[in-house]
């Protein structure tokens, strides 16, 4: 597409020179001319349906929507600060929209907040002329357990219902009926499912869409707000978050174009009662008879007098903040001597080293890369369900006209928009070489998502790589959580340490050696899997758990339990207490999100700064700053002594690397730079012992909503959108196997059995069945062993059989 | 001026005219051939120079619109035969495809070879059942007689004709809700630019005319430009079916030469006003035009002529009010309507409309109050072109002309407490009782605050 150029205008007499096809009232907005709007949002097609934004254009017979019409050369332009028609035109409009309107705002959520209320205000009439009986309609509506719809405040401007229409395209609430009953409402019996629901109410400019959440819970002037970083995934979704004595009552999105637009899903919207839970750690604690509370200075000599001398292993979870992971990095390799450290739990593949190395050190596609995609490849990924806002903004680049493909065993909610090809769990790199022809036509305007169910099949995710390498297409190994990738960078992997050097590469090292002024132990060390076996063989003594909890989060239960209950010592870094406080020997107060300051490194590698919300409950600090004590205690001090000290380490570290000329994993690759495998990869695994009969693949990986820890709390949210748990399966396999649609059946791996109801659906590969991670009352990872793929049978449950 | 021989109306009295082998008895699908052998820029330059103008109501020069159709775009293009007759007083279409349905068709096709559209559509008023059921008759007559489908007469030219019934709003007689309609979504109107002409149905260039004009087109091919623009007056030509209803005599659909006086029609062929009254007020296109007096009945109707008294053509329907006759009753139901018929989709509309249809029933039933007259102007002008499309400039057109010439029976209303005409029209009082509770399926929807009108919307 050609530039048409720059368009140069006239607004209450001020020159202002745009791109052709701007609106006036976005060319007014950048001369600082505000034009009151209701149905206007720059991210939804122009709709003109409010009338409110009317302005003058010369040489036009009626007055102009601003909002829907586009700027020419030497348009000259009035709004109601220069022109009387216009200002009467914009009251009026005004008058009309409040003579059905309640003016219950001191009794609305919205009331100080509301644009209706504003823009009265400073537009609308003081006074109506309206003596008859308003509209009035049964309140609330419940749209679904989250939303709720107080019809008689609408202004019908349609935001909702378009937002649904074009950004999620989750259309479950629509316009309804005509004239002055027209009203928004969903079909009978039906909710509003969709994950990105709570958007609607963000972009309401009137109380009409509220958040059960929040209805009556505050007032706007009594909530501190901040700006923070979403902790959930890799989004790295801006934030404001509400605050009302102290607890949060909401987030909100922040505008971001260049992350995430406008927009949360309602997990990032819903999902933050976690850090007020009442099982909050707020002291550290040590087990004596029970787990008692003592001092930060008492737990932290009694841990380091258990790692004196004793092989200590780091796992971590992936929603440390970027200084957090860096200092564990760092804690366990100076002052632990180990790289017996791993965040990734269960990505099992070692040949990925390479693509992640890339990961690490540079920055290959952004959000809005992804926007202005000719072609986007997303392979392994279910992107609604990991990684939300990418979800939509694949979605936008479709609308764009993005040509989008998906390769995944299950079907995604891209199926809209996007060519879906269907294959085996670990076929996805296979699949994707059918797509060459289509990915060098695009070359450098084709995108390559590749999803975490690539780390499942050992290969697949540099293959991916590679094949977006000889096709010129951008390539992005994507990370789910929200502190992965920096995780990932700070070296929290048992074969790269910061910056994504590799351990065994000497020089690679010896940067890292001389930053830190000690060497560094220079064989790869054990990944996760290898780390929870030495420790169920006592080969590992001291197990630090640093916001993971292997029973939830490791695909292998059996072998987490195994590892917790044979470890020595069992050191807990986390916010919360309850869950492994049965077997934890230390347990320290961590920080939530809210309380500290650092920054989360988004899935395209941008850190944004997350800044203290309130001052941690109790003794909570954050993990850097725990780290930095212990390794004080036990007599290797990091020498940190504040944020800055961190951050000047890590910039040079990073920065160095960046500078390295370590390019894309292909790049490398091309030079012929083939990474060995740290020694005894792939050891000693669990044998695959495929039961007999066995001949369906199962593989899992975690919904949006889910049992997990940070959505504890929202209980609305799990109402509103957590799916009980589920086996799917095809109905070619269902069909061979007597599996009914909703009956029960039974699963058996080599790791263990379940029982689940049976979804009968071809949005799923023939040969494949998929449960769900951490679904109520059922944990995926007990069917499993060490991999989220695994061999299964499937038959249906003995009553279901013998009623049969 | 030889004496006006029925154009559009002439097969009327033939009860065989709605069977292809009437039609064909009385010359039918001739043009169709003659039409077939010209090149299709020939028709549209014969239809230009024939100066016919859209009957629907807005009057835009038919040829014209066909010519705007863009050949290159790669897409489709498609003709769309708006046969959703909804305004008040209006029922020329009606009657056109009960008594001559192939008249319309065989105009369709003429346009479709015109534009080089290979799928038309009729969009068919849901209420039309019977209508639409003989048009449908008519159709699959014409695929049996070869006159459409493929190959034409053996011409290589190919056309589908796609009858499609509306669900019952007056909106989708707007030619964009009308094209969300046929595209399957609510019936509200669509932004314009870009324009039917150039991105209309599916996105694919369009043309949408109306049943009475593209009824003239076989006329115009038959027996030339020529003739049909010697027919009329000033820059509307050609034959027109006024519609006449009300308080007249013989209420019907009349054809008589565009730009006939009112007068003659209501006087001469609607046989007058009943029972020997005067002419109070009548419309002359429908409830959405502002109303004239006795005063204007030597107005000629066509549309520069009647636009100049302070009108428009609209769909050429005349609603006659007699001296009983309450104006303020008369302008309420048509408000009443408008606001039924109100999308919804922008707020002028939606709220003018129903706030409108509150004052004056109060005023109506004698709990007006002075103010509400004003009040009633200034709302109107408030609705005036600030709407999405021109529904809501129709209704404020009767509430603003009534109150221009009618005032003082507004302010009688106000002064009286009741209506002043009352005991004259025993009709009112049943209308007076009409306000009253919910009803159906709204009750459930809506339990307060509704009243009945829209009840009856949704009931």
């Amino acid at each position: 597409m050609s530039d048409p150029g720059p368009v140069t205008l006239t607004i209450d007499g001020k020159e202002v020179t745009v791109r052709a096809g701007t609106l006036i009232i976005r060319a007014a907005e950048e001369l600082g001319i505000e034009i009151p709007r209701f149905c206007d949002h720059p991210l939804l097609d122009p709709v003109a349906a409010c009338r409110q934004c009317y302005v003058k254009v010369e040489g036009q017979r009626k007055l102009m929507t601003s909002c829907s019409t586009p700027v020419a050369d030497g348009m000259v332009v009035f709004t109601q600060f220069t022109d009387e028609e216009v200002k009467k035109a914009q009251t009026s409009v005004l008058e009309f929209l409040l003579i059905n309107h309640p003016l219950d705002c001191p009794v609305c959520d919205r009331g100080g907040e509301c644009p209706l209320q504003d823009q009265a205000l400073a537009f609308g009439p003081g006074e109506s002329r309206y003596v008859e009986a308003k509209r009035t309609y049964r309140k609330p509506l419940p749209l679904s357990p989250l939303v709720a719809l107080d019809r008689e405040r609408c202004v019908l401007c349609a935001r909702c219902t378009r937002f649904c229409d074009q950004i999620s395209g989750d259309r479950f609430i629509e316009l309804f009926d005509r004239g002055a009953a027209e009203q928004v409402s969903i079909a009978p019996g039906e909710d509003f499912r969709s994950p990105f629901s709570g958007n609607t109410i963000q972009i309401c400019p009137v109380g009409a869409l509220t958040a059960r959440t929040y209805r009556f819970a505050a007032r706007p002037f009594d909530l501190v707000t901040a700006d923070s970083i979403c902790p959930h995934c890799a989004c790295g979704c801006n934030l404001r978050v509400d605050l009302r004595r102290g607890e949060v009552v909401r987030h909100l999105a922040r505008d971001n174009v260049e992350v995430n637009d406008a927009w949360l899903c309602d997990k990032g919207r819903f999902a933050f009662s976690f850090s007020d839970r009442p099982d909050r750690l707020t002291t550290p604690l040590l087990r004596e008879r029970g787990l008692e509370p003592v001092s930060f200075a008492e737990a932290l000599s009694a841990i380091a007098g258990w790692c004196r001398g004793k092989p200590v292993g780091v796992l971590a979870g992936g929603r440390l903040s970027d200084e957090d992971a860096y200092a564990l990095s760092k804690l366990a390799r100076t002052t632990f001597k180990t790289n017996d450290v791993d965040h990734r739990l269960g990505s099992s593949d070692v040949s990925a080293v390479e693509a992640e190395t890339g990961m690490a050190a540079a920055n290959p596609v952004t959000y809005r890369d992804v926007e202005r995609a000719r072609l986007i490849l997303v392979v392994g990924l279910d992107a609604e369900n990991e990684l939300p806002i990418l979800h939509l903004r694949i979605r936008k680049a479709s609308r764009r006209g993005a040509k989008v493909f998906v390769i995944h065993p299950r079907r995604t909610r891209l199926w809209d928009v996007a060519e879906h090809r269907s294959c085996l769990p670990g076929e996805e790199a296979a699949t994707a070489t059918s797509l060459r022809a289509e990915l060098a036509g695009a070359g450098a305007e084709a995108v390559v998502l590749a999803g975490p169910r690539l780390l499942q099949s050992p290969g697949a995710a540099q293959a991916m790589a590679t094949l977006a390498a000889e096709t010129g297409a951008r390539f992005v190994l994507l990370c789910r959580r929200a502190g992965d990738r920096g995780a990932l960078r700070a070296g929290l992997h048992p074969a790269l340490l910061p910056g994504g050097r590799r351990v065994e590469e000497d020089d690679e090292r010896a940067a890292v050696e001389v930053g830190w002024g000690t060497l560094l132990p220079h064989e790869p060390g054990r990944d996760a899997a290898r780390i929870l076996e030495a420790a169920a063989h006592r080969e590992i003594e001291v197990l630090f758990l640093v916001g993971v909890d292997p029973l939830r989060d490791f695909p292998d239960a059996t072998l987490a339990r195994r590892a917790l209950e044979n470890a020595p010592f069992k050191v807990v870094v986390d916010a919360s207490a309850e869950a492994m406080s049965s077997y934890a020997d230390a347990m320290l107060p961590a920080a939530p999100y809210l309380e500290k300051d650092g920054h989360y490194t988004d899935w395209e590698g941008r850190a944004q700064r997350l800044r203290a919300v309130r001052p941690p409950k109790g003794l909570a600090r954050s993990e850097w700053e725990i780290f930095q004590e212990l390794s004080e205690t036990a007599g290797a001090d990091m020498g940190f002594r504040s944020l800055d000290d961190l951050h000047e380490e890590m910039a040079n570290l990073y920065q160095s690397a960046a500078l390295g000329v370590r390019g894309g994993p292909a790049e490398r690759r091309g030079s012929g730079d083939q990474p060995t495998q740290p020694s005894g990869a792939g050891g000693t695994r669990h044998p695959e012992k495929p039961p007999a009969g066995s001949e369906l693949i199962l593989f899992s990986y975690p919904l949006l909503i889910d049992e997990g820890r940070l959505s504890d709390g929202a209980d609305l949210l799990r109402d509103a959108l957590e799916e009980r748990p589920f086996v799917e399966i095809h109905p070619a396999d269902a069909e061979r196997l007597g599996v009914a649609d909703g009956r029960p059946v039974r699963l058996q791996t080599a790791a263990g059995r379940a029982e689940l109801p049976a979804r009968v659906t071809d949005g799923i590969a023939e040969g494949a069945v998929f449960v769900p991670w951490n679904q109520p009352g059922f944990a995926a990872n007990t069917l499993l062993s060490g991999s989220a793929i695994t061999a299964a049978s499937v038959e249906p449950s003995a009553a279901e059989a013998s009623a049969g | 001026m030889a004496e006006f021989q029925p154009v559009l109306t002439a097969r009327w009295g033939d009860p065989e005219a709605a069977t292809l082998h009437g039609y064909e008895r009385t010359g039918g699908y001739q043009a169709l051939r003659k039409a077939l052998s010209m090149d299709p820029a020939a028709v549209i330059e014969e239809v230009k120079s024939s100066g016919l103008r859209g009957r629907g109501g807005a009057g835009f020069p038919t040829g014209t619109k066909w010519s705007f159709i863009p050949q290159d775009t790669g897409k489709p293009v498609y003709v769309v035969v708006n046969f959703d007759e909804s305004e008040p007083g209006t029922f020329n279409n009606r009657e056109l495809i009960e008594r001559d349905p192939h008249q319309l068709v065989e105009g369709a096709i003429i346009c479709a070879y015109a534009v080089r559209c290979r799928t038309a559509f009729v969009y068919c008023r849901g209420e039309f059942v019977w209508p639409g059921t003989v048009l449908e008759r008519a159709i699959a007559e014409a695929y049996e007689a070869g006159y459409l489908g493929k190959d034409i007469l053996g011409s290589g030219f190919d056309l589908d004709v796609i009858l499609h019934r509306g669900a019952g709003a007056y909106i989708c007689g707007e030619e964009t809700a009308l094209l969300e309609s046929l595209e399957g979504f609510r019936g509200q109107p669509r932004l314009r630019p870009p324009f039917p002409a150039v991105e209309g149905l599916y996105r694919s260039p369009t043309v949408i005319n109306n049943v009475e004009t593209l009824s003239c087109v076989p006329h115009i091919i038959d027996r030339g430009a020529r003739w049909f623009a010697s027919i009329g007056a000033g820059k509307s030509t050609g034959p027109g079916i006024f519609s006449v209803s009300g308080k007249v005599n013989r209420p019907g659909n009349y054809e008589a030469p565009m730009g006939t006086t009112a007068r003659e029609l209501i006087e001469g062929h609607a046989g007058g006003v009943r029972d020997g009254k005067r002419v109070k007020a009548w419309t002359p296109g429908g409830s959405s035009t502002p109303l004239l007096t006795a005063e204007h009945l030597d107005v000629q109707m066509g549309f520069d002529e009647v636009q100049a008294a302070g009108s428009l053509l609209g769909t050429k329907a005349m609603i006659v009010l007699d001296e009983r006759d309450c104006v303020v009753d008369a302008v309420l139901r048509f408000t009443q309507f408008y606001a039924h018929e109100s999308c919804g989709k922008c707020t002028p509309c939606r709220e003018g409309t129903w706030w409108m249809t509150r004052v004056l029933r109060r005023v109506e039933q004698g709990r007006g109050r002075m103010e509400d007259i004003d009040l009633m102007q200034t709302v109107g002008q408030n609705m005036l072109f600030k709407s999405f499309c021109a529904l809501a400039d129709g209704a404020v057109s009767p509430i603003d002309s009534s109150i221009k010439y009618f005032r003082d029976e507004y302010e009688e209303h106000v002064r009286l407490g009741r209506c002043p005409l009352r005991e004259e029209s025993p009709r009112l009082e049943a209308a007076s009782a009409r306000s009253g509770g919910t009803t159906g399926a709204l009750a459930q929807v809506l339990p307060e605050g509704i009243e009945v009108e829209l009840g009856e919307v949704l009931g």
